[in-house]
């Protein structure tokens, strides 16, 4: 089971963050602060896995992780999960949101983070992997983005926003 | 063109985001989100009603705030009022915002049940998603109950979209996972496990979660899938890559759905059918042939898809273990991976490598690769990685290669990272145990442990050691000229003081031929000044070796207690002397200890509650059992009960002291037992303890005055304590266990409950850097008598979060008791005259330790009251007798405790000269035995 999905910054700043345990507020900023020095104190070059942090469950969790240009996309897993498959699942994630935003960056995560929870969404639920194909994943972010256009055009040609 | 357009998002969300990323400071980040939160309340709370498309701003707002860290307590009702909305992008923002910001409130729920209600029957399949989700990721009990009998209908009704298919089976394994209770299967299970033959890979990937789940809970009703499975991964495997379309991955055909087939048939053992058996082999066979095949790709995503499949291809044979010839082959499959360029594949080879180890028909195989793994243990840079080396050494030891691997494993030590030593020095201990033929290898590897890594040596190490050396008499003489050579070490870690302690005071005897070992009590007098709590084994040891160095040591013991008179700690010090120093102390102490009554290895047991790759395997801990019992020269001694009885016999106290303290803290895991990550999810993190005390700790303390009080992942707060008439003094250490300072720390006594005592004590240092360890002195009064104990708050900062802890300090009435020695006689005539209702306590309970009568003895002892041999007329029950020492009064105690084994219960009265005294001790001592 997927206990987490995280991704932050080079900075540790949080860019997105999912759990599918629950854990108060506080808690969840502390993982999420634990997680990021215990990744981001790795080389580029060592292993993509690492015993996850004492707050998300210590050894029996493992991190999983991919550093990309200024992010790092961490899914948080337990034993039952392979390690290799997680690995693709992140590259499916990342080469998802690419097409969906157009060559994703930082900003498109910062500026559209209920998107990326929409996308997040169509892969994974409640810690299950949903799907894997990332033609179906697109379909539905792309039938969801139709629903979403015939919607707000009536709205925003009524309204001045504020 | 993407599917995500970037200029219809709303402006309002845009600028804040905007001005938030402007702002320069974390306070002027603060006070724009305080701003925005201000304004969005009010706009909640306003007359106006707000528009869907508002609300959805504003909700976005504050799911990017709560991203920021902050604590968001409100807009769950208008998030409610969005997911109830017909529109679509409103429904959906509702939905995000509650699975994101989950609310336990029972009003609350049921709207949104409610909500999901209409959604699910509303046959659009969008919609039904977006319920299936909010169930899925919000996953209460009240959900379970309103949607457990509703999900399995959809999941299997012909009509159901495959989209709405998938959501469905991952929202049963939600509910069955939260409320296993409320999700029957029976009628459904057949068209669930048909699932595995769907047409859409999709619904098979979603399918193949719950299946596996319940297949785990419930074997036999589903295992009618092992046979869908494999023909499922048999047609995937045997696929050309184009074959699966869209789940073609790199040229690696569903790679995903392979590897949770293959995790599927794991909670099997092999088909019994033979044509079933025979496809699964050949699966493997060409899972196994294709990873010698030249890549399709240089991509590292294609080599990663088809490894995937090759490790999981690789675990189901570990787990069959009844194909030599497959097993041999994954054997060589992870050996060539050992030395891959790749870091991913040497981590996992030498994880999976472990596992094949403890098969029978591979252990002679994984034993070729120990050089690349020792190498592997020396030159990784990666500590994870470096980790999993020491695991298979671990594994893979055995009689042939002990020495050298346990020598490795020594020599790495050295520079380990802090936070696998004491995980390694356990595997050392127990390595050195079960394979030592000669047992002066085993006392050196455990010296040489202490001298390493100390300070993570823990009491069941060097307890072990101990006792393995009082049941063999051929390394007795071996043990104790080495202890002696190594207290020579201009620096000794404690650990080896104690060691050294304990040898030398059993069998100091046996070196007395040594010129130089007239200064044993010398040396060892001089770390008394350091570690005083040894004081007890130092005098057993001087009185060991020599008539006249006994003279020497009290001698000693005099000048330096003069030395230091300054030192108000040193009058304790003395008065310890003393204690031991009296006649009765003498003879008792001079006794020989008798054998240990051979039980499982401590140590083992505590790596065995180290879970994680590399703990010990059942089956490894009865075979060490079998080993440890036979080397040990304790084998055959152990179960013969009049041997039991021979030592209960005798009542030496140094061996009442370590059969004490091993049993009255049960080998003090669940204390120290800090790096076990596992038990922080029961309490959600150190944090959560913050409103509530702990008194985990406290009970452990009323018979004993040292040890650890607490421990979690960041911190460990050891005690040692000494009282006198109504004085004590309570030394608190506490030792930051991370790798990080922690900033603000501050301790605080709280003495609310408990007006009877006057604490004092001065502030700590409020930085504590990683690793260290900082004191703080209690000094403690009794003004009259108490039940309530004070309480230990401590704050700090560790990583910017605060903790908050609050713990009960273990000072009880009964630390200030004086021993009171009396007749028989003198004994009956006081019980009489304490005869009053009230001044008796008795309690009648269980036992919930080993009624073994030292064990008894050391609690009672520890207690702090003389206990009276010949008093009693039954000579299976304790009488005990004391005074309690207030600033205000004396209050006189006597306790009889009646065991019944038979019954295993106890009877335990009390009676005192003032009764609330009685009623506390009662209570306190019924929770010990």
């Amino acid at each position: 089971m997927i206990k987490a999905i995280l991704i932050f910054n080079n900075h540790g700043k949080p860019r997105l963050s999912k759990f599918y345990e629950h854990y108060n507020e506080d808690t969840e900023q502390q993982i999420i602060r634990e997680t990021f020095h215990l990744v981001s104190k790795r080389d580029e070059n060592v292993c993509n896995f690492l015993e996850g942090g004492l707050l998300i469950g210590g050894l029996d969790y493992k991190l999983i992780y991919r550093h990309y240009a200024t992010l790092y996309f961490v899914f948080c897993v337990d034993s039952s999960e392979s390690e290799l498959g997680i690995l693709d699942l992140i590259q499916v994630f990342v080469e998802t949101l690419d097409k969906c935003f157009e060559n994703v960056c930082e900003l498109d995560l910062i500026f559209h983070v209920d998107k990326v929870h929409h996308i997040l969404a169509e892969m994974v639920m409640g810690g299950m992997v949903l799907e894997t194909n990332m033609n179906e994943i697109i379909t539905q972010v792309d039938a969801q983005n139709k629903m979403e256009k015939s919607e707000t055009f009536i709205f925003q040609s009524t309204r001045q926003d504020r | 063109m993407p599917a995500v357009s970037k200029g219809d998002g709303m402006r309002g969300l845009a600028v804040f985001i905007s001005d938030i990323r402007n702002c320069k400071s974390k306070e002027a980040e603060i006070k724009r989100i305080n701003k925005e939160l201000a304004n969005i309340r009010s706009k909640f709370k306003g007359d106006k009603a707000l528009d869907g498309y508002s609300k959805k701003k504003y909700v976005c707002k504050l799911l990017f705030i709560f991203l920021l860290g902050h604590d968001i307590d409100f807009g769950h009702m208008e998030a409610v009022n969005l997911l109830s909305s017909n529109k679509y992008t409103e429904k959906q923002i509702g939905y995000l915002f509650i699975s994101v910001l989950v609310n336990s409130n029972s009003e609350l729920i049921r709207l949104i049940n409610n909500a999901i209600k209409n959604d699910l029957s509303s046959r659009n399949p969008t919609f039904m998603c977006l319920a299936l989700h909010c169930i899925a990721n919000v996953g209460s009990r009240e959900m379970a109950e309103a949607f457990a009998s509703e999900i399995p209908r959809i999941l299997v009704a012909g009509d159901t979209m495959d989209s709405v298919k998938q959501s469905a089976a991952l929202c049963l394994l939600r509910l069955y996972k939260t409320s296993p209770d409320l999700v029957l299967m029976g009628e459904w299970t057949s068209r669930v496990v048909h699932l595995l033959n769907d047409q859409h890979m999709g619904v098979v990937t979603a399918a193949i979660s719950l299946i596996t789940c319940l297949s785990q809970k419930n074997p036999d009703e589903f295992k009618t899938c092992v046979s869908l499975a494999v023909s499922r991964l048999s047609r995937i495997v045997s696929s050309a890559s184009t074959d699966l379309q869209d789940y073609t991955y790199y040229f690696v055909p569903a790679p995903w759905l392979s590897c949770k087939l293959l995790r599927l048939l794991q909670c099997y053992p092999p088909p019994e059918d033979g044509a079933v058996k025979g496809r699964l082999v050949e699966c493997l066979e060409t899972i196994l042939n294709k990873a010698q095949e030249p890549p399709k790709s240089k991509k590292v995503q294609h080599s990663n898809a088809k490894n995937a499949i090759l490790f999981e291809a690789i675990s189901l044979i570990i787990h069959y273990d009844s194909e030599p010839n497959l097993l041999v082959r994954a054997c060589n499959q992870l050996g060539q991976f050992l030395q891959h360029r790749e870091t991913n594949l040497r981590y996992l080879a030498l994880e999976s490598m472990c596992t094949l180890a403890s098969s029978e028909f591979s252990h002679e195989a994984v034993k070729t690769h120990i050089e690349t793994v020792i190498n592997a243990l020396k030159t990784e840079r990666d500590v994870s990685v470096r980790q999993r080396a020491a695991d298979l050494l671990y594994a893979m030891c055995d009689r042939s290669n002990a020495k050298q691997i346990v020598a490795e494993m020594l020599s790495y030590l050295e520079t380990a990272d802090y936070s696998i030593r004491e995980e390694m020095v356990l595997k050392v201990a127990i390595l050195a145990e079960k394979y030592a033929v000669d047992y002066s290898w085993y006392v050196d590897t455990i010296l040489n442990l202490i001298r390493i890594a100390g300070d993570y040596v823990s009491e069941e190490v060097w307890y072990r050691v101990i006792q393995i050396v009082i049941n063999r008499d051929d390394v007795q003489g071996y043990a104790a000229k080495t202890v002696f050579e190594a207290l020579q070490a201009p620096a000794c870690h404690e650990n080896m003081v104690k060691v050294g302690g304990y040898i030398l005071g059993e069998f100091g005897n046996l070196i007395a031929g040594d010129p130089r070992s007239r200064y044993v009590p010398f040396c060892l007098m001089f770390t008394l000044l350091f570690f005083f709590s040894l004081v007890p084994c130092l005098l057993t040891c001087s009185q060991k070796l020599r008539p006249q160095s006994r003279r020497c040591c009290a001698a000693i013991a005099r000048s330096a207690t003069q030395m230091l008179n300054c030192s108000s700690e040193l009058r304790v010090k003395e008065f310890h002397l003393q204690r031991f120093w009296s006649p009765f102390s003498q003879a008792t102490v001079l006794e020989e200890m008798p054998p240990f009554p051979e039980r499982e290895s401590s140590i083992l047991a505590k790596l065995k509650k180290k879970k994680g790759p590399g703990a010990v395997s059942v089956t490894e801990l009865e075979d060490s059992k079998r080993e440890s019992g036979e080397l040990n020269g304790a084998g055959e001694r152990g179960p013969d009960p009049s041997v039991m009885a021979a030592s209960n016999a005798s009542t030496p106290s140094p061996s009442a002291d370590l059969l004490g303290i091993r049993s009255a803290v049960p080998v003090s895991a669940p204390a120290s037992s800090g790096s076990l990550l596992v038990d922080v999810f029961s309490e959600a993190g150190p944090t959560a303890s913050s409103g509530a005390v702990n008194d985990d700790g406290f009970l452990r303390f009323v018979c004993k005055n040292n040890g650890v009080l607490f421990e979690n992942q960041l911190l460990q707060i050891g005690i040692k304590s000494e009282y006198r008439q109504n004085l004590g003094r309570m030394y608190l250490f506490y030792g930051n266990k991370t790798s990080v300072q922690f900033a603000s720390f501050t301790t605080t006594v709280i003495l609310d409950n408990c007006l009877q005592l006057n604490v004092q004590s001065k502030p700590v240092e409020p930085l504590v850097e990683g690793g260290a360890q900082i004191q703080q002195v209690l000094n403690i009064e009794c003004l009259t008598d108490f039940s309530d104990a004070p309480l230990l708050n401590i704050k700090f900062r560790y990583g910017g979060a605060l903790q908050n802890l609050t713990l009960k300090l273990p000072v009880t009435i009964n630390k200030f008791f004086q021993p009171t020695e009396m007749a028989s006689q003198d004994f009956f005539q006081r019980w009489k005259q304490l005869s009053q209702p009230q001044q008796e306590a008795q309690k009648i309970f269980k036992a919930n330790h080993s009624m073994d009568t030292e064990v008894i003895k050391a609690k009672l002892l520890g207690l702090g009251m003389a206990l009276l041999d010949n008093v009693d007329p039954n000579p299976e029950n304790y009488v005990c007798a004391g005074v309690i020492q207030t600033k205000s009064q004396q209050v006189g105690c006597l306790l009889r405790l009646e065991p019944n084994a038979q019954a295993q219960m106890y009877r335990l009265t009390l009676r005192c000269s003032k009764d609330s005294v009685s009623k506390r001790l009662c209570e306190l001592l019924a929770q010990q035995f």
